[in-house]
């Protein structure tokens, strides 16, 4: 007998891979925060034990404990048992919207689904923000609704980026928000894998990864998204994110349907293919000297993706001093939609990176678009924060 | 009795949701247990009152760290309140002249280490969960971890105790003095599982950080070869800060997560670290890498630099972890046996797992003869647990009989508590069960832990038994 009812839920295989040894809960920020069981990773795989044998129900209790985590993953990439901790509870929480359902989850889903995936409607958004930003609006708005707009980067009109060259095809996978407002990271990303010699195309069917609706419990939404995605990049030889949420999601897309285990297995976040043309010198190494750099690691690149390395190949062959924002690497407190839907929690992890960071230095680099918004709004002026491979392009054209 | 302890914290650090008392109910072990209500204090006036409200309402108190305990120490076995020190995590005072600090029940060994860092200190004791468990819970279970072979463990870094009596009284226990005048009550309170007292700040030493270290890693085509190289190192006079085994089955798991590069075709593996000033630290760690080839070691190879050396200590700390990869239930041994006996008794470990079909897993500290046999096995199959049982109990008896111990730093807690008998007779019992009643003459603090039912089994009047241990 089981307590589920969606195809999603976590798996007894996943659950019984924890042994509960607790080497995980240091690295959990909620745990770090409040010390508690119920909000460690340790404690929410118990739970959903708990619920899958039926010794606890899926009730309001068992719902706070899932939507108070960050889905960070850094329990995912300290666990020694391997457990698969962000999948497991991507399942948790669709298992929450089947038999939870409120009206105001079912309308997040369906915003998250439908408008990201609409670029018009994206487009509406962005010209209203961009006006508003004109107007100064961010110093009249109150708290939430301030911080948010001074998170977003002044808008530029974005430009269509070239398609030509004859070697491999790489697909970029420009992003729901991404391609809007952080444009400027894509043009750089066309303009260094052109620079090596790939073809990069941009099909127009793409749409929104589906990553933030998934981790929110819309399993449908996100097998809808991901089965337009499949179709969009047939093909391509493999499809490159710029976001680190978005190339981690498309990693584990042979999870949300069995048909994407192909775009799952060749996908890869920017930085790394970067890094590898720099390493195999398709990429330049340059001998500048480009100053001090503060990097902060997005959840999803360094523990979703384990990956570490890659901002920092970039931004040193940039010529830059690179020094970390967070030995620790908790989480900057974005998580997505979670910065709206846990205010406090998220204000609280930004407020402390942003201390980091303000001992550090001011020029910040990273390569999440949730990240840099989440760092932006809790910095004074007088920072830069932008992608690494930004940083790494324009100390290319420096250097003539 | 919730309500009054509502009034006495926050109501939030409060908790009886059936959500909460089921994640409470259990520690990294295998036990369970079902509290009545936990209780998250953040200072000592309220580890005071809720002691007091407790013993008003005769509930039992379980004082819980972070639950990496193995062996169900902090598990609510006869229910009552289970009080969790992680948010009294706050390094009071360090003092890198006299090199000391106080520290909270709640604070994180790591953390204390790293906060001592910039000082050139460290907090030796280094349990592999070190980064997850609590100083507090090191204290209760007198923990030790790979360098305790030449630093000693935990007790032989606790200066004083403040700690909360089962009547509610406030004690400190020793002093900045490393022998203090009087009775040492340290040595009784440190390693008592929370049966005693439960400890609100202590005042540790910290240790300078050596100079130079070596860390080697030597492989071997069998068992007895590893656990020969281990004997003859420390016959040849040389103690090194860490002497660990892994044997096959615990490399292949550690290696298929980490990719370290670990020799998965030896049948077992020794990892050697040496400390102290770079001349002598390279003498020892020539004459481990002559014992290990006077033993036919297969590869010896010394870790390049501080990264390669975190690497290897970082296989070593996860591997109880790893193993889950081949079933999804350990049980896990933790008995010492004298290093002269090392062989024999490793090969009658083995042997009782294949006599009882079940997969036997080691990793231990071999330097100390502190061996953790890990038995595999899943739970949901019928019958296993009490096949596991059986053969657990085969297996402490053999190394009791080897003139062992029942626990090298894990603690007994429910777990061990009904193997006593096999190591203690009746006096030693009845005497550790005198200085148990004379701290908690109604048996509030942790009830059903180490001292077995019955163990206060005879009167006898006068002083301690000779011989008794305690
Ligand atoms: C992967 C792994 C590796 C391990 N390796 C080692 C090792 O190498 N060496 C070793 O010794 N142990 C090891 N352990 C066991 C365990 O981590 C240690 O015993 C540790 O000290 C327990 O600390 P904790 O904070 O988790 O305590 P808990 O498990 O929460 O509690 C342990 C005991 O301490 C008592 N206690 C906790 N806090 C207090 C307090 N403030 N006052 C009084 N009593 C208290 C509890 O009642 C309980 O009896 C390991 C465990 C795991 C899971
Ligand atoms: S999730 Fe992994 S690290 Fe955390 S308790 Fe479970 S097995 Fe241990
Ligand atoms: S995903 Fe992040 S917030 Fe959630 S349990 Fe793991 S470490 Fe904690």
């Amino acid at each position: 007998m089981t307590a589920w009812v969606t195809d999603f839920a976590p798996t007894t295989a996943e659950l019984n891979s924890c042994v509960a040894c607790g080497l995980c809960l240091p690295h959990c920020p909620t745990f770090r925060l409040t010390g508690l069981e119920s909000a460690s990773p340790r404690g929410r795989i118990a739970a959903m034990k708990g619920v899958a044998e039926g010794v606890l129900d899926l009730d309001a209790d068992f719902e706070e404990a899932m939507t108070f985590c960050l889905n960070c993953r850094a329990c995912e990439a300290v666990c020694p048992s391997m457990v698969p901790f962000g999948r497991a509870m991507e399942g948790a929480r669709a298992e929450i919207t089947a038999q939870r359902p409120t009206a105001r989850r079912r309308l997040r889903h369906l915003l998250l689904g439908r408008l990201l995936s609409n670029r018009g409607l994206v487009g509406l958004a962005t010209d209203g923000v961009r006006v508003m930003q004109r107007l100064g609006v961010s110093r009249i708005l109150p708290g939430r609704l301030g911080r948010g707009l001074r998170g977003l980067r002044p808008l530029r009109p974005v430009r269509a980026p070239a398609l030509n060259g004859s070697g491999p095809t790489i697909g970029l996978l420009v992003g729901c928000v991404m391609n809007k407002w952080f444009s400027g990271v894509n043009t750089a990303a066309v303009e260094l894998l052109t620079r090596a010699g790939y073809r990069v195309a941009i099909p127009g069917e793409q749409t929104c990864c589906g990553a933030l609706v998934v981790h929110d419990g819309g399993i449908d939404e996100g097998r809808r998204l991901a089965a337009i995605n499949i179709r969009a990049f047939d093909n391509v030889d493999r499809v490159v994110a710029t976001a680190a949420g978005c190339s981690a999601h498309l990693k584990s897309y042979g999870k949300v349907i069995s048909e994407g285990a192909q775009i799952a297995a060749g996908a890869a976040d920017i930085t790394q293919v970067i890094a590898e043309l720099i390493a195999s010198g398709k990429l330049p190494t340059l001998a500048a000297d480009s100053g001090d750099v503060v990097l902060h690691d997005p959840c999803h690149l360094r523990h979703a993706q384990r990956s570490t390395e890659p901002p920092r190949q970039i931004l040193r062959a940039a010529g830059y001093h690179v020094i970390d924002a967070d030995p620790e690497g908790l989480c900057c407190g974005a998580a997505g939609i979670y910065s709206l839907l846990r205010p406090a929690t998220s204000r609280e992890l930004g407020t402390r990176l942003a201390n980091l960071i303000d001992d550090r230095g001011e020029l910040v680099a990273t390569s999440n678009p949730g990240c840099e918004m989440q760092i932006r709004s809790h910095l004074d002026r007088g920072y830069r924060i932008a992608h690494p491979i930004e940083l790494y392009l324009e100390a290319i054209r420096s250097s003539g | 009795m919730i309500d009054e302890l509502r009034a006495a914290l926050d109501s939030d650090r409060v908790m009886e949701s059936k959500l909460e008392l089921h994640l409470y109910g259990r520690d990294a072990g295998v036990y369970r247990g079902n509290p009545s209500v936990v209780a998250i204090p953040e200072t000592t006036e309220e580890v005071v009152e809720i002691v007091k409200i407790a013993g008003r309402h005769e509930a039992p108190v379980v004082a819980r760290g972070a639950g990496t305990g193995l062996a169900a120490g902090a598990v609510p076995t006869e229910g009552g309140v289970v009080l969790v020190t992680t948010r009294m995590n706050q390094i009071h005072e360090i003092d890198p002249v006299k090199r000391t600090a106080w520290v909270g029940p709640g604070v994180i060994n790591l953390d204390l280490s790293h906060a001592a860092a910039p000082y050139g200190l460290y907090f030796a004791p280094d349990p592999s969960s070190q980064a997850a468990c609590t100083v507090g819970g090191n204290i209760a279970n007198n923990s030790g971890g790979p360098h305790c072979l030449a630093e000693g463990s935990t007790v032989n870094h606790v200066l004083a105790l403040e700690v909360v009596l089962p009547d509610g009284t406030l004690e400190v226990i020793g002093s900045e003095a490393p022998d203090p005048i009087g009775l040492d009550l340290r040595g009784v309170m440190v390693g008592s599982e929370g049966t005693l007292g439960i400890v609100t700040r202590a005042l540790v030493k910290l240790t300078p950080i050596a100079p130079d270290i070596r860390t080697l890693l030597c492989s071997f085509s069998s068992i007895s070869d590893a656990a020969e190289t281990v004997s003859g190192v420390i016959a040849r006079g040389v103690v090194p800060a860490a002497l660990e085994m892994m044997d096959q089955r615990i490399v292949e798991a550690v290696e298929n997560w980490l990719h370290a590069g670990l020799p998965t075709h030896a049948a077992a593996i020794l990892l050697a670290e040496v400390v102290g000033e770079t001349a002598a630290v390279e003498a020892e760690a020539d004459l481990i890498a002559e014992v290990a080839r006077a033993n036919k070691a297969l590869e010896i190879s010394v870790a390049a630099g501080e990264d390669e050396r975190a690497l290897l200590w970082k296989c070593r700390k996860s591997a109880f972890g790893a193993v889950a990869q081949a079933a999804p239930n350990y049980y896990l041994h933790d008995t010492v046996v004298p290093r002269t006996r090392l062989v024999e008794t490793m090969n009658k470990v083995y042997e009782i797992g294949r006599r009882h079909d079940l997969l036997m897993m080691n990793v231990f500290h071999a330097g100390d003869g502190n061996l953790h046999p890990l038995m595999m096995f899943d739970a949901s199959e019928p019958g296993m647990i009490e096949k596991v049982q059986a053969a657990a109990d085969e297996l402490v008896e053999v190394c009791v009989k080897a003139g062992g111990a029942l626990s090298g730093e894990h603690g007994i807690g429910r777990e061990k508590r009904d193997l006593m008998p096999l190591m203690f007779n009746t006096a030693d019992l009845d005497a550790q069960a005198r200085i148990k009643e004379t701290f908690d003459p109604f048996g509030r603090f942790n009830p059903g832990k180490i001292l077995p039912a019955g163990s206060r089994c005879f009167d006898q009047s006068g002083a301690l038994p000779p011989g008794a241990w305690v």
